[in-house]
């Protein structure tokens, strides 16, 4: 860029262009920006552990297993993560129009000045593009709303890591300036103008506001005011819908009378109809079904104990468990319940909810319900439970 | 000198780390395949496009309409009712677009979020309302 300094075009640019010291606003700068800098990158870290643990949470098998207790621990940590994504959008406008000027400032004329300019702004650049794509995507994806190409989970788990990292080098190439900036007092009003406590204030204000309004309908009595959440809570027994019983493609199959549950395990094969799972001791328990979109509801399940269903083809209740369902495709038709959860007293065959037989759109005839599990995971319209040698 | 020393070691820490997360970002990025590289790309620069180009600069001109039109004792007041209303409009936009709504769901999408976004926009433009009254009953602190 200095190898081009003075070319008619680059002064035909220059003069186009603003200045850095054009901006007149004296809140625009570090002052601001490390304030509102120390909250966003809060906002990060919280997003980035919920997410990494939603990521491996949703894996068909883990080094690790995940816990079964407490039961609302996946539900707590997406609400999290939604909530953390919403507060970061009014933080990141207002952090990126307090340095917005920067966008303007001209390189330096020195070559090795001019190497570091360029690597810090590529870094920048790195910065700004993975974290409007993982607000943008995110909030998307949180009202099931996917107008892209590439896989959701996959990509916004990649791109959360090269957010983060670009973040973590920013901090390190301004640390000197925000540690010099966190310690400034608030200046003197400047005559005519929005001092910093009221646009801070209202920064603070708006990120409440937006996580109260959208984010937090996962959070029973907080819900009523969330007027721009995605769900309202409502729906059958009390539960949203994730994924319809028509988009499934599974209508006639799960109503089809001549339907039965195949238990099967090496060399035997059980099977049940809707009749005869009711026959067997029934056992409830309320379980939350919380969706990776960050939504969440509580819900009184009732049904067979999956280790009981186990017992009747001669498995021990530890024993890993293939779930099949009557869904003819898609990524979640089949789900791995793990030797623990499978288990785990509180992990159900579910027939009812609410009281009430299983909608067809919560999966009836019969679904899993497991404590701790990402929603996708609790497998609806199941044909098949099959032991895994 | 310590407190330089750290400095310094903090500085190189927190690089190395980052270099380090966004390496690994970056290879998974690109282990997804070149089919789903080629849709990502697109989205991460529509991003700061639309914020550079159009964003910014329309928060520029409400920043210089408001400089020229407003009272002293109404900018701040200005300044916090965008800031509120523009960010919370802008991460709800999903829904409030209802562009995810499905017949087959009547569980999703499922509040009148116009009446919503109304209901939330007249409280804090009240609240807009009041504090600059106040600020001007005062005798306007920032005169201007």
């Amino acid at each position: 860029m200095a190898l081009l300094s003075g070319t008619r075009l680059t002064d035909r640019i220059d003069r186009l262009l603003p200045h850095e010291e054009a901006f007149r606003s004296a809140l625009r700068g570090p002052d601001v920006a490390s304030r509102v800098g120390l909250w966003l990158g809060l906002c990060f870290l919280v997003a980035l552990l919920t997410g990494v643990y939603s990521h491996f949470a949703q894996q068909a098998s883990t080094a690790i297993p995940l816990p079964g207790r407490p039961v609302s621990l996946y539900r707590v940590t997406q609400t999290l993560h939604i909530a953390a994504g919403t507060a970061a959008v009014p933080l990141l406008l207002v952090k990126m129009w307090a340095v917005n000027p920067k966008l303007f400032a001209r390189p330096p004329r020195q070559r090795r000045a001019v190497v570091l300019h360029v690597l810090e702004r590529l870094s920048i650049a790195a910065l700004v593009a993975s974290t409007i794509f993982q607000l943008a995507t995110g909030l998307a994806n949180a009202a099931q709303w996917y107008p892209w190409a590439f896989g959701f989970r996959e990509t916004h788990y990649a791109v959360g890591w090269v957010a983060v990292g670009a973040l973590l080098v920013h901090v390190a190439v301004k640390l000197p300036i925000i540690r010099d900036a966190l310690a400034q007092r608030q200046p003197p009003a400047q005559p005519g103008g929005v001092t910093r406590r009221s646009l801070l204030l209202a920064t603070w204000l708006a990120a409440g506001v937006a996580v109260l309004a959208t984010a937090a309908a996962g959070v029973p009595g907080v819900r009523r005011i969330s007027v721009l959440a995605v769900r309202s809570g409502d729906g059958p027994g009390g539960v949203p819908i994730n994924r319809s019983a028509v988009a499934a493609g599974v209508s006639a199959l799960a109503t089809d009378p001549g339907f039965a549950l195949s238990v099967v395990a090496p060399g035997r094969v059980v099977r049940l109809n809707r009749a005869d799972l009711e026959a067997l001791p029934q056992t409830s328990a309320e379980l939350p079904i919380a969706c990776v979109e960050g939504w969440s509801a509580s819900g009184i399940w009732s049904g067979v104990r999956v280790r009981d269903l186990l017992a009747l083809v001669g498995a021990p209740a530890r024993t890993a468990v293939v779930v099949r369902s009557l869904q003819p495709r898609g990524a979640w038709r089949e789900s791995r319940l793990p030797a623990e959860v499978a288990a785990d007293p509180l992990t159900l065959l579910a027939l009812d909810l609410g009281g009430e037989p299983l909608s067809l759109d919560h999966g009836y005839p019969c679904r899993i319900i497991a404590p701790n599990r990402p929603g996708v995971l609790q497998t609806k319209w199941v044909s098949r439970l099959e032991v895994q040698a | 000198m310590t407190g330089h020393v750290a400095m310094v070691t903090t500085r190189v820490v927190l690089g190395a780390a980052g270099l380090a997360a966004a390496a690994y970002g970056t290879g998974t990025l690109l282990d997804l395949g070149a089919g789903n590289l080629l849709a990502t790309l697109p989205w991460l620069l529509g991003g700061v496009v639309a914020h550079d180009a159009v964003l910014a600069p329309l928060i520029v001109l409400a920043g210089l309409l408001a400089a020229a039109r407003l009272p002293g004792w109404a900018k701040g007041a200005a300044a916090a009712a965008l800031v509120v209303l523009g960010t919370v409009t802008l991460a709800a936009f999903p829904a409030l677009g209802r562009f995810g709504a499905r017949p087959d769901n009547p569980t999703l999408l499922d509040r009148p979020y116009a009446a919503g976004w109304v209901a939330l926009a007249a409280l804090v433009l009240m609240a807009a309302g009041t504090a600059a009254l106040a600020t001007r009953r005062r005798g306007g602190e920032h005169r201007g």
